[in-house]
């Protein structure tokens, strides 16, 4: 008789979720909830506003144009000066934070070879790139 | 005939019911293995889920947690023959809505990977993995038929 | 009649003259391939073109991909049958692996008004670490953490010099498990508060200019970091080196 297939479904189903629940108990600080992690590696200056505090800046440009103007905060490290500037910005990241790399806009490249430095030679996670670079940043600076 | 948790019975049965209780170990063997792979990495398996692009995210992760037990449960129910039929209800029902879910992806051209062994199958391709679904869910089908239907309920 | 075939011969000699002025330049190579040495500052390519056709061709602008590369033509005007180049000076800084930058040029010609001149370069440096941190969280027992370093085989290095920043960390140096490797085993005298230290590396190689290289290890804080931890890690940036040197076997 189907009923009591579907009883004994109905059993599993509720009994579940409870190695469920306990499971997502366990991973709740390590899971986002809300909105996904972004599966490649680009993030937008809204989706970056919106992690507030718990962001470091990487600015992958050359020297003279972090001097003009950069992201506050912004830690500066460009692959002209790898060797002398990743100390410093090693000095300065923790694991809970994530690092948004930029450089000047969409086209350039160097924020993504920067990201992929401090992927593998350090080995961090959760780097990510700003869609849209520094130009993207002016557009939406209130 | 009593059924449920009494290994000691098979010396009754024929050798075609020994055939079925392979199918079912087997089966179920394989649903338990599926959800240990997803319960041990369940953002990896949400990430998969919304792969589909068919649930929202929230509702993606929920389930990546949920579902990794329920198919354990249901693996587990078919080794112990314990809520046998309703373990096998679950599964075929689970391995329908992946196909179609599968198909479906297929058809918009997105870019899966199945994530049904986590991403233990990474590496599998489309066809593969489709016919492997097929086979099961025929087994299972098999399995629902062969089942007696005036089984005791445990 | 005789003015009407004068003149089609007029019209299509002029047609021909037309036609035949053409500017053209033609380009040795448009992708060049470059091996620096590990010691090199700058990657160099020379772009050789010539001009073939019977008009001045005109550069109109020479510009590179990146900040690192400046080009420059020899000549602004290329007059017919005049050969020149454009040297691209690839500035390597830190860079490591395979790298690709190109020069996009805008001349006068009709026929190509745009090329691209690409410049590939295969760096190889001195020296590879993997990972170029190595940390602890706060409470985590101070086990020894092992950097790999390894070594550019044409570089003949025998010994690397490890130091740190502070004393709060010591680290040692070890031949590795394969030739031209080595394990820089670092370790944290105690991990009950924050610290950061830059271990510089200096490669003891007869072509070695000099070259130091950094790595880093800390002791993460135990909670966000207070101004007071921050002041500690800026106070310990600023203190002399303790060396502690070891040989490589």
């Amino acid at each position: 008789m189907k009923a009591s297939a579907v009883r004994q479904a109905l059993l599993l189903i509720a009994l579940a979720f409870v190695p469920a629940i306990g499971e997502a108990i366990y991973f709740r600080d390590k899971v986002s909830w809300q909105s996904p992690i972004p599966a490649s590696e680009l993030v937008t200056v809204d989706q970056a506003r919106s992690w507030g505090d718990n962001v470091i800046w990487v600015d992958a440009r050359a020297d003279n144009e972090f001097e003009r103007d950069h992201i506050p905060g912004a830690i500066l490290l460009n692959e002209d000066r790898w060797n002398e500037l990743l100390p410093h910005f090693l000095g300065q990241w923790s694991p809970e934070r994530k690092i948004i790399v930029y450089c000047s806009a969409q086209s350039c490249n160097a924020s993504r070879e920067v990201a992929k430095r401090l992927r593998d030679e350090a080995q961090l996670k959760n780097v990510f790139v700003l869609d849209g670079g520094w130009e993207e940043w002016l557009k939406d600076k209130r | 005939m009593l059924n449920g948790v009494c290994f000691s019975c098979k010396m009754d049965l024929s050798s075609r019911n020994i055939l079925w209780r392979i199918v079912a170990l087997i089966v179920g063997g394989i649903f338990i293995y599926a959800g240990v792979i997803k319960a041990m990495d369940p953002v990896a398996f949400a990430n998969d889920i919304d792969n589909y692009k068919i649930l929202p995210w929230p509702l993606a992760v929920r389930l990546a947690f949920y579902l990794p037990w329920l198919e354990m449960l249901c693996g587990l129910a078919l080794l112990l023959r314990s809520f046998y039929r309703g373990g096998l209800f679950i599964l075929t029902g689970l391995v329908s809505i992946f196909i179609i879910a599968s198909v479906v992806a297929k058809a918009r051209g997105l870019d899966i990977t199945c994530g049904c062994f986590g991403h233990a199958s990474k590496n599998w391709n489309f066809s593969g993995h489709l016919a492997l679904d097929l086979a099961i869910f025929a087994a299972l089908i098999a399995l629902w038929i062969s089942s007696p239907r005036q089984q005791q309920e445990l | 009649m005789n003015t009407n075939f004068s003149r089609l011969i007029g019209v299509l000699a002029l047609a021909a003259l037309v036609q035949s002025a053409r500017a053209e330049l033609k380009w040795e190579q448009t992708s060049v391939d470059l091996r620096p040495a590990f010691n090199d500052k700058q990657a160099v390519a020379h772009f050789k073109y010539e001009n073939v056709g019977n008009t001045p061709v005109h550069f109109k602008s020479v510009h590179a991909s990146c900040g690192c590369t400046t080009a420059q033509t020899q000549n602004e005007q290329v007059a017919p049958g005049q050969k020149g180049e454009i040297t691209a000076i690839f500035n390597i800084g830190g860079r490591t692996g395979t790298q690709v930058k190109t020069v996009t040029v805008q001349t006068d010609d009709p026929e190509r008004s745009s090329i691209v001149l690409t410049l590939k370069a295969v760096i190889t440096p001195l020296l590879e670490f993997q990972p170029t941190l190595v940390y602890w969280q706060n409470g985590e027992e101070p086990k020894p953490k092992i950097i790999t370093a390894k070594a550019n085989k044409d570089a003949a290095i025998k010994k690397l010099d490890v130091s740190s920043s502070t004393p709060d960390f010591t680290a040692k140096v070890d031949a590795g498990s394969a030739p031209n490797e080595f394990r820089i085993s670092v370790q944290p005298r105690d991990t009950t508060k924050a610290v950061y230290a830059t271990l510089t590396i200096k490669p003891d190689s007869p072509a070695n200019t000099g070259n130091m290289f950094s790595a880093a290890a800390r002791v993460m804080p135990s909670a966000p970091a207070s101004k007071s931890t921050l002041s500690t890690i800026r106070h310990d940036l600023a203190t002399p080196a303790a060396t502690a040197a070891s040989p490589s076997q």
